[in-house]
């Protein structure tokens, strides 16, 4: 038996090896999430030297901010409507590159190709590609006989454009997880369903599914979690527009806190908002899949 | 023959290591002395002036031995930098910004008070500049700019979309609009298809404040009122300009859509009439477009033509190093020395009177154009607020361009969300 002194040691070790992290995850993730929940409650403006604790005013003026209250329901039209191309366009094409067609290799690398590009290349790309005088789309769309609008100037089509562009840029993301998350499913189970007369769609629906449920978890929860924080592709493409119909929250709280008068405060406050809405629809998520999760 | 072996003796080593440590540390001491400070220089200028300027820093850097490091970044976010950099004293030692930024950022003590005594001594007279650019370095009596050039609206006239159209005189020169009327005729009688006839603003026209702006000063209104007490906009005067701004897509139709990119719709033959800025021209000149420019034209009551005057700033600094300051001023007094050479490669036309006489500038039918604009020319008012009430302008008037607001039921709600920006 350890002596009792050794045994004391032995329960820091891991701790210590922790502790880096830790401090770093302190520093750079817990202070300023702190920092930005005492600012949520100051009058803070960049470049005032002083700001005075002002309560729960921030909060409140976010109950008559007619504009955040527009971009909470773009935001979330956005992640409503993005999520199911988002989960479906990747598991179509990963279960089709799964089965071994032509080409596997290339289109894997082709369909992986956009998710390298950065956010703006990604955004300016097809604001060329979508643009309502010069565009290509414009122009092949009036070549051949089809009336042609303009997709992110019309309220009701530019969110739709947006998610576009989202599911162009990050399908390669998510078939490579979803690739992974088929090769993972034993192939005796498929084998054992043709012998039991199965065929290809019931074998999706009571194999591939349920065994891809932590797969779906994740691109579940690290979509809505991204969807929520949206803000590159808005900012090149319509920058909040037409009007506001495709301002979402975080393109409200940069110009809050970087163009309109640098109100820290306000800007806060709208990230803590913001920060709850997430975690609540992340626990609801994981409360909602993970008890069904089979392996 | 025998060699004699050189002795070191300990006397001659001390006095040899006392001689290289004094060397060491005295020798750059006087090297630094000697040698020409490093300043950083923030900028936007992102567009094709910005190659112009890095050719004249080049040429200042020669002349002086002064060097400079730019950082160069689209205006928006240039200030956003400025804000946050000066306070935690990472600023730059010059900045050049806008005239309406000035207020504001005088305001929150991000910019140096340049004193009377020190401009006058550097040889900047107010007297030497066009007065509106001159009292636009100035905020509550002090002054924190010096001026350099006058970017402004002008209108391009595309030759070929409009000799397509039949709006070119027998000697194939285009007809020019001078105010509404003839510029609605001319547009309409161009649009056709994917050809538009008219747009105000370079990328995304629904939502460019400056256009808006240049309409409001020719209607008489303007973002506040006088007394900067409260906004102007609800007043009928705006709401006609923003009835006009509407109508040029919904009721006319001759404008392109709200996030069409005209300057490549001009350049590709797209577009017949464009008022947008100076910056442009160079830019249409190498890309070969065939235009003409004439003066902005009179929609309104008066022909007012927008400005925005860059002006210099020396961005606050915690302890001033004065090498560094005294090349900051430098670089200010030689580019206004050399303004002649920033106006004919980049077409900007500068706040300093004296380069209007040369023959280069007024011999180059642009710039003849711009200088003969000098009359309208109008800013926007030195107000802190101003820029926060720009940024919440551009949704509004993109909504009444793409039709999805009445111009009324707009201008009385950004009037009020105006009204109650915070101080």
């Amino acid at each position: 038996m350890k002596p009792r002194r050794a045994r004391r040691r032995g329960a820091f070790t891991p701790y210590l090896f922790l502790a880096p992290g830790l401090a770093l995850f302190a520093v750079f993730r817990v202070y300023p999430l702190l920092e930005g929940l005492w600012l949520s409650f100051t009058n803070a403006r960049l470049g005032r030297a002083q700001h005075a604790f002002v309560g729960t005013a921030n909060y409140v003026r976010l109950l008559d901010d007619t504009r955040f209250h527009a971009s909470l329901v773009n935001t979330a039209y956005y992640t409503v409507a993005s999520t199911v191309p988002i989960l479906a366009v990747p598991l179509v094409l990963a279960v089709a590159l799964n089965r071994g067609i032509a080409l596997k290799t290339f289109l894997r690398g082709a369909f992986f190709f956009p998710f390298t590009l950065s956010v703006v290349t990604v955004g300016l790309t097809w604001l060329w590609l979508l643009d309502p005088v010069i565009g290509p789309s414009t122009y092949y769309l009036r070549a051949a006989g089809v009336p042609v609008r303009s997709w992110l100037a019309d309220p009701n089509t530019a969110m739709w454009a947006i998610i576009l562009t989202t599911v162009w840029w990050v399908t390669g993301y998510y078939l490579v997880i979803y690739l992974a998350g088929l090769q993972d499913i034993p192939r005796e189970l498929y084998e054992a369903a043709a012998i039991d007369g199965a065929g290809g769609w019931r074998s999706f629906r009571s194999i591939t599914l349920p065994l891809l449920r932590p797969v779906f978890l994740f691109v579940l929860v690290t979509h809505v979690i991204g969807s929520f924080q949206i803000f590159g592709q808005v900012f090149v493409l319509t920058n909040g527009g037409p009007g506001d119909a495709t301002r979402t929250v975080v393109q409200h709280l940069y110009e809050t806190a970087f163009q309109n008068f640098f109100h820290f405060g306000s800007a806060s406050a709208m990230a803590w908002v913001l920060f709850v809405v997430i975690l609540a629809f992340s626990l609801l998520q994981f409360r909602l899949l993970r008890g069904h999760t089979q392996y | 023959m025998p060699e004699s072996k050189p002795s070191l003796s300990r006397r001659r080593f001390l006095e040899g290591a006392a001689l290289g440590a004094t060397a060491i540390t005295v020798g750059p001491r006087r090297a630094s002395a000697q040698a020409k400070p490093t300043i950083t220089y923030w900028n936007g200028l992102t567009g094709a002036d910005g190659k112009i300027m890095d050719e004249l820093i080049d040429q200042f850097t020669r002349e002086t031995g002064i060097r400079l490091e730019q950082q160069r970044i689209v205006w928006a976010d240039l200030y956003a930098k400025l804000q946050v950099a000066v306070p935690a004293d990472e600023g730059p030692d010059l900045a050049l910004i806008h005239t309406v930024e000035v207020p504001h950022f005088a305001n929150d003590g991000i910019l140096e008070p340049m004193a009377d005594s020190t401009t006058s001594a550097k040889g900047f007279r107010g007297e030497d500049y066009l007065p509106s650019t001159w009292q636009g370095g100035m905020y509550q009596g002090k002054r924190y700019a010096v001026p350099l050039d006058v970017p402004q609206h002008l209108l391009y006239v595309n030759v070929k979309v409009m000799r397509d159209a039949g709006l070119a005189g027998p000697d194939g020169k285009p007809r020019i609009p001078t105010t509404r009327d003839e510029v609605l005729a001319m547009a309409k009688q161009i649009t056709k298809g994917d050809t538009f006839g008219f747009a105000i603003g370079t990328a995304n026209p629904g939502r460019y404040t400056w256009g808006f702006h240049n309409l409001l000063w020719q209607n008489g209104a303007n973002v506040y009122t006088a007394d900067f007490k409260r906004s102007g906009l609800g007043e009928p005067a705006a709401i006609e300009v923003a009835e006009f701004w509407g109508a040029v897509q919904n009721q006319h139709k001759i404008a392109p859509p709200a996030n069409a990119n005209c300057r490549d719709a001009f350049i590709a033959g797209k577009l017949g009439l464009w008022i947008a800025g100076s910056w442009n021209f160079t830019g249409l000149r190498e890309a070969k477009a065939d235009f003409v420019a004439a003066p902005v034209p009179r929609l309104f009551k008066q022909a007012t033509v927008w400005t925005m005057p860059h002006q210099f700033t020396l961005p606050k600094k915690k302890a001033i190093d004065a090498a560094k300051r005294d090349a900051a001023w430098a670089h200010v007094r030689w580019m206004s020395d050399h303004v002649a050479e920033w106006t004919l490669k980049a077409g900007q036309v500068s706040a300093l009177r004296k380069p209007h006489g040369d023959s280069r500038i007024t011999g180059d039918p642009v710039l003849r154009t711009l200088l003969g604009q000098a009359a309208q020319w109008q800013s926007g008012q030195a107000t802190p607020k101003w820029v926060a009430a720009e940024n919440i302008t551009r949704p509004v008037i993109e909504n009444v361009y793409i039709g999805q607001k009445p111009a009324a039921a707009a201008m009385g709600d950004l009037a009020r969300q105006i009204n109650a920006l915070p101080d």
